[in-house]
């Protein structure tokens, strides 16, 4: 019944009470408002020592080495959040400064009043409390005596009226390896793994950033060229006048992109054998294979920026707009603007385009025969999308747009009255 | 001159009375004095108890590296509580390994010295133990042993070796219990 009761105590000290997430406060680093870990926590599992701490020195130089161990958890910050085991806990509990409980930053929630909990749990009815209290009337409660026991001013041995209780206690944390009621947190614990419990057995260990020895890559990007224009007829008429042919027009569009220059540099290193003399007199001297660096070497990479899209269109202006309504119409009952936008490429045209050894991209739009039935000047539009470059996987740069405008007079024969 | 009466019967019971204090001051100087060699057990639970510690003590240095580790545990186990096993179990491993490493063949012969500390189910024995031959790691053939021994169903049983602190505290106790305090200055 007794050891019913200390493992409800126990599993109650289990519950994490919700703990918000602060700047100042690391467990928000560990737990979510709901008191759940946090998903981007990384499980380092169960790490097991033979600490001597927990060694049993036995007669005639021998001793029973007992398992400490630890599951423990990595923060995105890099701090380490140790749960031993109930027996380890206790044990770290005795011994605060060996086990590195010291440096700890307390339990989760209320510091180590939760580990005062535990002890008061597990081996409170095993101390002379009458004794204690003639001794030591300055501790008013127990957890006075456990706190002074835990900041390493008291000495628990002396006042230990029972023995059993070690041995109970170790065989519910082999029974039941659930059985970790203390959340212990270590700053930084994967920058300084060799000091927390457990050690750097499966720490992550933030990279430090590699010491340049060569020059930052550099990126020369140079204009493109591109163009969009009529290219025939010379005089295009209006399809109405040209009832035959019904001509139109060509548009021609054209981009020309030059290449990407990326330069980087490869440290190169050379592979030297290293001697030290032997240690023994007379040995062999003792070599290894060691990379030191030798230069930087240079790569020039004329990377292409390939056409992603190429559109063009063709727009009546507002002046030839409104010449058409007033002007035009004055002499010529019910004149109109018939079309004033043309979707030229894509629709009435098409593009195609390609990148050649150099790098160098181009591509080349055309729309034939364009049926402009309104006079007046149409503003051609040429937008251009490229792919952007990549190197090795990686991006070099981002996608361009490009433009480029143009016009197309488009003319009507009129009558005129000769006096 | 003034005459005292004196009845009969004071005298009996006066007479009572001397010869059984006379008595009593045989029989306490007839009981065995402590030495150290001798067990200081006063009462058949601490003859059982202390009895425990020696068969235990006996199992656990009997060191026959030829043997499984599984022979030795059981012999160990049969003299232990299941808790007391299971922690001899734990570090057993090792402990094996440099027996064997070390062609342990090791006998012991054990004595009870003193009960050192009780409580209802529990007492601490100071053992003396005596090996025919050192273990690895060890020159001593003979050393002090601090166990537990623990009331259960099946009798006394042995559950642990003290740790090096709780050894520690029971010696300071008992130093500050027994140290004679000088009178007369």
């Amino acid at each position: 019944m007794k050891k019913f009761i200390l493992v409800l105590t126990l599993l109650a000290l289990l519950i994490p009470s919700a703990v918000h997430a602060q700047e100042q406060n690391p467990w928000g680093e560990v737990f979510d408002s709901n008191g759940n870990l946090r998903s981007d926590l990384t499980d380092l599992g169960v790490t097991t020592e033979h600490p001597d701490w927990m060694s049993v020195d036995l007669p005639f130089g021998q001793s029973l080495n007992l398992n400490a161990d630890y599951h423990r958890y990595q923060t995105a910050n890099g701090n380490i959040v140790v749960l031993p085991s109930a027996s380890t806990l206790f044990f770290m509990a005795m011994n605060p400064q060996e086990s590195g409980l010291a440096n700890s930053v307390g339990m989760m929630g209320n510091g180590y009043g939760g580990l005062i909990t535990f002890l008061g749990a597990v081996a409170g009815n095993n101390i002379d409390w009458g004794r204690l209290s003639a001794e030591h009337p300055e501790y008013k409660s127990p957890d006075q005596f456990w706190g002074a026991v835990l900041n390493g001013q008291q000495d628990v041995w002396t006042y230990f009226s029972g023995w059993g209780f070690i041995t109970t206690l170790l065989q519910m944390s082999w029974n039941d390896t659930a059985l970790r009621t203390a959340y212990l947190m270590y700053l930084n614990g994967a920058q300084n793994c060799a000091s927390i419990p457990g050690g750097c057995s499966g720490v992550v260990t933030p990279t430090l950033p590699q010491p340049k020895i060569c020059p930052d890559p550099t990126v020369s990007i140079q204009q493109p060229t591109i163009s969009i224009q009529k290219t025939a007829p010379s005089n295009p008429l209006v399809v109405g006048q040209d009832t035959e042919n019904r001509r139109g027009a060509d548009v021609i569009a054209k981009v020309s992109i030059p290449p990407v220059i990326f330069t980087w540099h490869e440290p190169i290193y050379e592979d030297r054998e290293v001697c030290e003399p032997s240690t023994v007199v007379g040995g062999v001297p003792v070599c290894r294979t060691e990379s030191f660096f030798k230069e930087c070497r240079e790569h020039v990479e004329h990377l292409p920026d390939a056409v992603a899209s190429l559109q063009a269109t063709a727009a009546l202006d507002a002046a030839s707009q409104a010449w058409i309504t007033s002007k035009l119409g004055q002499t010529h009952y019910g004149a109109y603007v018939h079309q004033a936008n043309f979707t030229l490429i894509p629709g009435l045209g098409s593009w195609s385009g390609g990148c050649d050894g150099g790098g160098t991209c181009t591509a080349t739009g055309q729309a034939l025969k364009v049926p402009f039935a309104d006079p007046g000047t149409f503003n051609l539009r040429l937008n251009v999308v490229t792919t952007g470059t990549r190197f090795m996987g990686i991006s070099i740069t981002q996608p361009r747009q490009l433009s480029a405008d143009g016009t197309l007079q488009v003319y009507v024969t009129l009558p005129a009255l000769v006096p | 001159m003034k005459e005292i009466p004196i009845s009969k019967r004071n005298i009996i019971v006066a007479i009572i009375l001397a010869v059984v204090i006379a008595l009593g001051i045989i029989a306490i100087q007839a009981l065995p004095l402590y030495n150290g060699s001798q067990p200081s057990v006063s009462n058949q639970e601490d003859n059982l108890a202390s009895k425990a510690a020696v068969s235990a003590l006996q199992a656990f240095f009997h060191v026959n590296y030829r043997n499984e580790k599984e022979t030795w545990l059981n012999d160990v186990c049969a003299e232990s509580t299941p808790t007391g096993c299971q922690l001899i179990t734990a570090g057993a491993d090792a402990m094996w390994s440099k027996f064997q490493e070390g062609k342990a063949d090791v006998t012991a012969t054990v004595t009870s010295q003193e009960k050192v500390a009780e409580t209802a189910t529990e007492q601490v024995w100071k053992m003396l133990v005596a090996l025919s031959a050192p273990l690895p790691g060890s020159n001593k053939i003979q050393d002090t042993a601090y166990v537990v021994v623990v009331k259960t169903d099946n009798g006394w049983k042995f559950d642990r070796f003290l740790l090096e602190p709780e050894i520690k505290a029971i010696l300071a106790r008992q130093a500050m219990t027994v140290t004679p305090v000088k009178e007369g200055k």
